[in-house]
């Protein structure tokens, strides 16, 4: 539903039954003082001369003196205070002029007009004409009130009936009736007069008139907010005034901005996520190929009875084992990224570190014939750190080391500790090595993506940029300097854990 | 018939490959395709179990659990989620050792017969024999083949370092510090000097081996 046809629904539905309620109260309100009216004045009258005329012709006697209170005026005027009983020397204009109960109605005026009958004690009338008394008169009295009321309608006229008991005993006039008929009035005679049901329909009005330009501005930024929405956040909304809709503009404003951030941070993050693969799948897809390039080749060897070429299956198991290689090391670069909270210190000891590095990648060697050994101290060397990433970092050095060696070729990993607790892991290689400026562009921080990843001799790969990293979040300090054997020396040193 | 080997692994390709390669290298595997509650019964005379930690059914921690309650056979753990904090576990557990697929075959045959030798190797031995030289560390008395030799102190702390870790590489930083006399100057020079002089009166058999970058080790002599 519409906020205008809301609201005015809702005024209306508050203002009617009060009017209502007013106009019923009013009524009610009315009546009460017609009977307060009609009963003191009956009384009056009775006693300033009229029981005596009652009494001596109860068959035919009026109320001599005319206008009743109330009488000859429309409904909502209040009927005006009981007169003072009247000298009866003022003659009353109605006298010989027949009853007033049954006179002719002046057309269009359609007055109120008030009738007397006399009861004895038994609440029987000698006059003819008086009426039969309503039961709930009759219990009224029976139940000995003094004054019982009793509204009706009578032929269509609503009727006010008041029956008094006289302030003696006997007699044809012990009660009196005090009978008014109202002019016909419509239906609901409690209703409040048509003038009063405007002010609902007026209230609506203004509500309606009123809410226009609130309207207005609201539908202009939720058109504004849709159009925003549309733009992905970026276009921004009007915010004018201080009131409750800018109150809301500024909200819109607010939740705009922790949108866009948010959606900013979510793209970076799928942005990396997409280069992250698509550089996995290169990386490797590429061995991969070339491995399926080795089998394709031995298996059509072998099909055509020839001998194995040593060569071949060289390389093919060369390329796999980069392929684990290289996995492990993306494994441990999404953690290295992904922060402190993935590292899980626990005591490394370095002696197995070692021994495990040296396993992986000793059947390699082997086939290219390239010497693999290590030397470490007879107590294991404790440190406290992440063995996995501790593992890599070391077996990505060796990997380099045996990549990069030549035939016949050594290399060596010693690990020692010193007195001053601290241990110094060095892998010697007698390979090509690698030039002074590259070495250091290679420990620079931040040397990173897709230039790390550069299989081949220039780059040492992903491979020592995890090592660095690793060093760096256990806070060791990673060296690299010409070996005394020609080739390259790469140091990790940091401190011994006490265990 | 070597040694008995359980091998716990879902992998039919793997696990096949790996059955093979062990009984290749001497060893008598038993193969179980799935996790298993473990018994005391369930592992007659098993010198070593190797276990991967995703198995269907069981979880590898958990047989590694029950395992421990009742024995102490060595476990190595195969595991292809290269987690530390699977790794740590598993230590704690009791594992030890562990392995990150891929590996290569000789690799774990290698990581076997380690896992398999280690407890003779714990026991501080007052003579050592190595080839055809046998050290009495406690009389200081060195033999080849049956003849004693005469050693100089530094000789014989030299050897005896080399065989206390006999087919280890000892490096040489080691060696100069905690062989050399400390009162005098020592270096890498003197103790190639000395161990020169040590090839010489050991002779062609001495088994003496420099290790490329580390420093020395000794190996059963082959006279070569």
């Amino acid at each position: 539903m519409k906020l205008r046809l809301r609201l005015a629904l809702t005024v209306t539905v508050m203002t009617v039954p009060g009017v209502v309620g007013m106009g019923y109260f009013q009524h009610s309100l009315r009546q009460r003082g017609q009977e307060e009216v009609l009963e003191a004045s009956t009384l009056a009258q009775m006693q300033a001369g009229e029981r005596e005329r009652c009494e001596a012709s109860p068959e035919t006697w009026t109320v001599r003196r005319a206008p009743p209170p109330g009488e000859g005026r429309s409904l909502p005027d209040e009927p005006g205070p009981p007169r003072e009983p009247g000298p009866r020397e003022r003659e009353p204009r109605t006298d010989g002029k027949p009853p007033p109960g049954r006179g002719p109605e002046r057309p269009g005026r359609s007055p109120s007009r008030v009738q007397h009958f006399p009861y004895d004690a038994g609440l029987v009338s000698r006059n003819p004409r008086a009426p039969v008394l309503p039961e709930a008169l009759l219990r009224g009295v029976r139940a000995g009130q003094g004054v019982v009321i009793h509204h009706s309608t009578q032929a269509g006229r609503p009727t006010l009936d008041v029956l008094l008991r006289m302030p003696w005993d006997g007699g044809p006039c012990a009660y009196i009736l005090a009978r008014r008929e109202e002019p016909r009035s419509p239906p609901l005679g409690g209703m409040p007069p048509p003038e009063l049901l405007v002010v609902p329909f007026f209230a609506a009005l203004a509500v309606v008139v009123a809410l226009g330009p609130v309207i207005r501005r609201v539908r202009k930024l939720t058109g504004e907010v849709r159009a925003s929405a549309v733009s992905r956040y970026q276009q921004p909304v009007s915010v004018r005034g201080n009131d409750e809709v800018a109150e809301l503009a500024r909200a819109f404003q607010e939740a705009r901005a922790e949108i866009q951030h948010q959606l900013s941070q979510q793209e970076a993050r799928e942005q990396a996520l997409r280069d992250f693969l698509a550089n996995t799948m290169h990386d490797v897809m590429t061995p991969l190929t070339v491995l399926q390039g080795h089998l394709s080749a031995m298996q059509q060897r072998l099909g055509r009875g020839e001998p194995m070429e040593p060569a071949v299956m060289t390389s093919a198991m060369g390329e796999a084992h980069y392929i684990a290689s290289l996995v492990h090391n993306l494994a441990a670069a999404t953690r290295l990224e992904a922060g402190e909270p993935q590292f899980q210190r626990a005591p490394v000891d370095l002696n197995s570190v070692v021994a495990r590095v040296i396993g992986r990648h000793q059947p390699i060697a082997r086939q290219r014939r390239i010497s693999l050994v290590s030397g470490v101290p007879e107590a294991p060397v404790w440190v406290n750190g992440d063995v996995t990433l501790i593992e890599q970092a070391v077996s990505n050095v060796v990997f380099n080391g045996i990549h990069h060696g030549r035939e016949d070729g050594h290399v060596a990993v010693v690990l020692e500790s010193t007195r001053q607790g601290r241990f110094r892991l060095r892998v010697i290689d007698d390979g090509p090595g690698i030039p002074e400026e590259e070495r250091a562009r290679l420990l620079e921080r931040g040397f990173r993506g897709n230039a790390a990843r550069t299989r081949g001799i220039q780059g040492q790969g992903l491979g020592l940029h995890i090592t660095r990293h690793v060093a760096h979040v256990h806070g060791w300090t990673l060296t690299l300097q010409p070996s005394e054997y020609g080739g390259l020396e790469v140091g990790m040193e940091g401190e011994v854990s006490r265990r | 018939m070597g040694e008995r080997i359980l091998l716990v692994e879902d992998d039919p390709q793997l696990g096949a490959q790996i059955v093979e390669h062990l009984r290749s290298a001497g060893f008598e595997p038993t193969w179980w395709q799935e996790g298993r509650h473990l018994t005391p019964e369930g592992l007659p005379g098993v010198s070593l179990v190797v276990l991967d930690l995703m198995l269907p059914g069981t979880y590898g921690m958990d047989m590694l659990k029950t395992l421990r309650t009742f024995s102490e056979v060595p476990v190595l753990i195969l595991s292809a989620r290269n987690d530390t904090l699977d790794k740590v576990r598993a230590l704690k557990l009791g594992a030890d050792d562990y392995m990150t697929k891929p590996f290569w075959p000789e690799e774990l045959i290698e990581r076997v017969r380690a896992r398999l030798r280690r407890p003779t190797l714990q026991k501080a031995e007052a003579v050592v024999e190595v080839g055809v030289l046998r050290i009495d560390l406690q009389a200081h008395e060195v033999a080849v083949q049956g003849q004693p030799v005469e050693l100089t102190r530094v000789e014989f702390a030299l050897l005896a370092a080399l065989a206390r870790r006999p087919r280890e590489a000892v490096t040489r930083q080691w060696l100069v510090e905690h062989v050399l006399d400390p009162e005098r100057e020592g270096t890498e020079r003197t103790l190639d000097v000395h161990v020169s002089r040590l090839r010489r009166k050991l002779g062609p058999m001495h088994g003496v081996e420099t290790v490329w970058g580390v420093g020395y080790r000794l190996v059963p002599g082959d006279g070569s």
